[in-house]
């Protein structure tokens, strides 16, 4: 057997070989006959014949010289090689000759395949390509779960006291590493900027299986206090501000006033998650990381400040849950020693894949948009097998004339089908190259919360999809019609002399059904595009809780260095808010350490009433008190707190905090124990309307707002502030005098941003419009190809009935009841699609349930919508060529033929 | 076209030739041609052209090899030889047709008694 089988493939490498140098070898060959011949004509000349008489006999011995060459021949080549490129050069030149077809076929092919591999690219980049990281299966977050805040934060991040325990006691991880977000003003040459870093523990690349490119990795001695004055540059912040300087190492830069020397570069292809749960964020570019150079004062509380996202690396041979068992035990250890302290903590923990954490939130939506342009390349499909099916008659003789030859029918099935596929390789590279294109969009407009978006490009994998995608396309749209075709009656067709063939009742049939798909997924992605548009619009309109027309936000950092002090600090902003305030057109302004839509954070615990049994987390926010106005926070009960109040403990809460803590009483006049920094009875003067605090779709938090001289120290005059500019006019108007102020107070203080409210409410949707965008792209470009669809076959179909709409019309039918008659033909499949389209979007519909914000997946107005819109297309469709038909004068059509 | 009456002759074809390059040593199609119309003494008429169909499928399983040569009368001609896997095949080839030989024949004698 396996003789048989090595002899096969040696003689298939053997052509395969002959297939490149067949022709040489054919010049050997012929020398070789020749001497042959030659050589057995002396024989027989030796034997006493004339030379003539020789050649003769010589020739008869050997036989038939061509059969040989032949037969020689075909040993050596693949035939079905040479067959396969006639049948390529025999498909080009048909469609040669109809080249509106052929363009419209490889238009839509390559838009098809275009789309899909652009979708695809950046489904691959963020969904299937690995982390860029060394065995990322085994990195898993480790979060902490502490029982009282469940309720409103499931999970939250790890401490530093907690990371030393864990690492020292948890041997369920090879390795444990904690990472905060950080920012630091870098100064030194020219205007100060701010950039944006990780302050990570030093074994964070050893954990994560990476080196610097350039320099050394940290020390672990630089994770110890004073000894942690290094960074290490991300690749591209090396090459954006230091211009690739290899030279930079051991270089000082200086960070909010203090040098820290640069050990090290990190290569291009290490990205680090922008977000690691639903508390620590790192931003989407990352230029530094730092190492922890030792617990800072607020870190060294046993159970104070949660905000390290801690990555652990799972040891081979144990599973998640016995690691999360063992640090469970842990946890117990630590609340017991906590509870000497303070009062009773219970703590757990929670163990994340790296992998689902990164991208989990991504996936629902960027499979919806995979699935629908899928299926936009799906009709794409049928669209073709559709106009192919649509030329078989018109070639029914051709396909006669060759089998009466001879062909069989496998050959022409063969004929047919390389004809779709060389449309779907025209088609496959054109779509590459707009795929490529389509990438550089695509991440252009994509929403920046999407996760390692700088990771997506076409490589080789997205290459082989492509190449797949067109066989496959090639395949699906020609086999239907390939088959018809090859099953043709000849006699019949030979009879009618081919082109006037009518087309057959079966091949009809299956042209009606594949509208009725087409038109049934084109109905289905218009569902769920319109309920994606209506959720945007649902979203848009909801109360944001603060104004969001006529409001200028400035984000303002101070430089640590000459603003360390509060009192200096406050002095700037008041400085600043004076400045702002007289301004012409400016009719507000505040400050706040943080603006709303700019994520949770300051989370720290509140007893109501004070000594109660259980800390609630609450967002804490310093703010002046015009805040309010110039931002449009509403004021529902009680007063803000004013400059009267200076040195009084008063606070102001929102809504929902005031319902949790005092449900149907007036808060005015209550008190409150707050932790923010340290233990302190606060007054509540006043409740404020509620605002989104992390996104729109998101309920909002409890919030609680303090005055700067809050704690008694000033110590919530923040660093970097938020500074909300209301105006009389067009917020943009004021920003060059905003701006100048701001630099007129003090011109080494750089301005992060300058939003809108309105800009930053849009931000907060852009995932959202991103999906909708897409989803209505693809159901439009459905909808396109299926109206196109069903005029081809209406057309087509009137073409082939001139002659009986002639005789109807000469029999006295009139305008009107040849196009109802047409209507009705082309109607029948549009009504079974959209009744089925309508029935697969129900489903589709509570699939993407979440993706929803305001309506139902079965929406009526949405539903009814998308069944008039079909229709009308669906109509049009038909009565262009119905109206052509109508208008047959019946004298042309009789004699058409 | 008789396929299958030529691949039988081809097979057999295969062997002498086979056969031939194993016990001569090197030889040019013509000299293979001989022997064989020697050895077979006028029973078997070969179109000698099919012996260099034989020999490129010989060539392609591995079985013989070839080279330009000079052949006696000084022309130039390729010479074929039996490489080793050749001889391994021939032994295979050899014992096969054997035992069939032997089987047919008995086969046959037995028809001849009845």
């Amino acid at each position: 057997m396996s003789t048989r089988r090595e002899s096969k493939l040696r003689t298939f490498a053997a052509k395969v070989l002959g297939l490149v140098r067949g022709h040489r070898h054919d010049g050997e060959f012929e020398a070789e006959i020749q001497e042959h011949l030659q050589m057995l004509a002396e024989k027989f000349v030796a034997q006493g014949m004339s030379r003539a008489e020789a050649a003769a006999a010589a020739r008869r011995q050997f036989g038939n010289v061509t059969l040989l060459q032949e037969d020689h021949r075909e040993l050596q080549t693949l035939v079905w090689f040479g067959a396969l490129w006639e049948d390529m050069r025999f498909a080009f030149r048909t469609l040669r000759k109809s080249p509106g077809f052929a363009a419209v076929a490889v238009l839509t092919l390559a838009l098809g395949i275009g789309a899909n591999t652009a979708v695809f690219s950046v489904v691959h980049g963020v969904l299937l390509r690995p982390l860029a990281y060394q065995k990322p299966n085994q990195l898993y977050l480790l979060q902490v779960v502490w029982s009282q805040m469940t309720k409103f934060y499931p999970m939250i991040p790890a401490n530093y006291a907690g990371y030393q325990i864990w690492r020292k006691q948890c041997h369920s991880f090879e390795d444990i590493a904690i990472a905060e977000g950080t920012s630091a003003d870098l100064t030194g040459s020219g205007e100060p900027v701010e950039i944006h870093g990780v302050r990570g523990a030093a074994n964070l690349f050893t954990l994560l299986g990476t080196s610097p490119a350039l320099g050394r990795d940290f020390f672990p001695t630089e994770d110890e206090s004073g000894q942690g004055r290094v960074v290490i540059l991300t690749n591209k912040f090396w090459r954006g501000y230091f211009h690739a300087d290899s030279t930079v190492l051991g270089r000082a830069i200086t960070l909010d006033g203090v040098p820290f020397t640069i050990v090290g570069v990190l290569p291009a292809s290490f990205h680090f998650p922008a977000q690691l749960g639903q508390l620590t964020s790192f931003g989407r570019q990352i230029d530094f990381f730092e190492p922890l150079n030792g617990p800072r004062d607020e870190d060294q509380d046993l159970i104070g400040e949660f905000d390290f996202a801690a990555l652990g690396r799972l040891r081979t041979g144990v599973s998640p849950g016995q690691a999360l068992a063992e640090l469970n035990v842990i946890q117990a250890q630590i609340a017991r020693e906590a509870a000497k302290m303070d009062t009773g903590v219970d703590l757990k923990a929670a163990i994340i894949p790296l992998e689902s954490e990164v991208v989990g939130a991504a996936r629902r939506g960027l499979i919806l948009l995979l699935a629908a342009v899928g299926v936009v390349l799906l009709i794409v499909c049928v669209n073709l097998a559709n106009m192919m099916l649509s030329r078989i008659p018109g070639r029914m003789r051709e396909a006669a004339i060759r089998t009466a030859l001879g062909a069989t029918r496998w050959q022409l099935f063969r004929r047919m089908l390389t004809e779709s596929l060389l449309l779907g390789v025209l088609g496959g590279a054109l779509g590459v190259w707009l795929g490529s294109l389509g990438v550089v969009w695509l991440v252009q407009i994509a929403p920046p919360g999407l996760p390692r978006l700088d990771e997506v490009h076409m490589d080789s994998r997205v290459l082989w999809f492509a190449v797949l995608l067109s066989l496959l396309t090639s395949i699906l749209s020609g086999i239907l019609p390939a088959w018809r075709a090859s099953k043709g009656d000849v006699q019949g067709a030979l009879k009618t002399g081919g082109a006037g063939a009518g087309e057959s009742q079966g091949s009809r049939r299956l042209r009606e059904a594949l509208i009725g798909i087409e038109v049934g997924m084109s109905t289905a992605l218009l569902v769920i595009a319109g309920l994606l548009t209506s959720s945007l619009f649902h979203l848009l309109r909801v109360n944001p809780g603060f104004a969001t027309e006529r409001v200028l936000t400035v984000d303002v950092d101070l430089p640590p260095q000459s603003y360390s002090e509060p009192s200096v600090r406050l002095h700037f902003y008041n400085a600043l808010l004076d400045r702002l305030r007289g301004l012409p057109g400016v009719r507000a302004a505040g400050w706040v350490n943080r603006l709303p839509l700019e994520g949770e954070g300051n989370v720290t615990g509140l007893d109501v009433p004070p000594g109660g049994p259980a800390h609630v987390p609450a967002n804490f926010r310093a703010a002046s008190p015009d805040y309010f106005s110039a931002v449009g926070i509403r004021l529902l009960h009680g007063r803000i707190f004013s400059e009267s109040d200076r040195g009084r403990k008063v606070v102001l809460v929102s809504e929902s905090a005031a319902q949790r803590f005092w449900p149907g009483q007036n808060p005015i006049g209550r008190t409150c124990l707050t932790f923010w920094g340290g233990k302190e009875e606060d007054e509540v003067i006043g409740v404020v309307d509620d605002v989104r605090t992390v996104k729109l779709d998101a309920a909002p938090v409890m919030m609680v707002y303090v005055p700067d001289w809050f704690g008694g120290r000033g110590f919530r005059v923040p660093q970097s502030a938020g500074i909300a500019v209301r105006t009389d006019g067009d917020e943009r108007s004021v920003g060059a005098s905003v701006r100048e102020a701001v630099h007129a107070e003090d011109s080494e203080v750089p301005i992060v941003a300058m939003r809108s409210t309105s800009e930053m409410v849009s931000e907060s949707v852009a995932p959202r419009r991103f999906q909708m965008l897409m989803a209505v792209l693809f159901a439009g470009s459905a909808l396109l190809l299926a109206s196109l669809g069903i005029y081809g076959v209406i057309a087509y179909s009137v073409e082939q009935r001139r002659r009986e709409l002639g005789i109807r019309s000469a029999l006295g039918a009139q305008v009107s009841n040849l196009h109802r008659m047409i209507l009705r033909q082309g109607m029948t499949p549009v009504a079974a699609g959209l009744v089925a389209g309508l029935g697969g979007s129900l489903v589709i519909g509570r699939l993407i349930g979440s993706l929803l914000f305001g309506v139902k997946a079965a929406d009526p107005v949405t539903m009814s919508t998308v069944a008039l819109l079909v229709t009308l297309v669906a109509v049009l469709a038909c009565f262009i060529p119905s109206r052509r038909a109508s208008r047959v004068d019946p004298m042309v059509a009789l004699r058409y033929e | 076209m008789d396929t299958k009456k030529s691949e039988v002759l081809q097979g057999t074809l295969d062997l002498m030739i086979l056969k031939t390059l194993q016990a001569l040593g090197p030889l040019h199609g013509f000299g293979i041609a001989r022997r064989i119309e020697q050895v077979s003494r006028d029973v078997l008429q070969l179109n000698e052209g099919t012996v260099y169909t034989s020999l490129l499928r010989l060539q392609q399983q591995g079985w013989i090899a070839s080279e330009w040569g000079t052949s006696e009368n000084n022309r130039k001609a390729k010479f074929y030889s039996i490489t080793k896997r050749g001889q391994r095949q021939l032994q295979v080839e050899a014992e096969n047709w054997e035992r069939i030989s032997d089987v047919i024949g008995r086969v046959l004698k037995l028809e001849a008694e009845k």
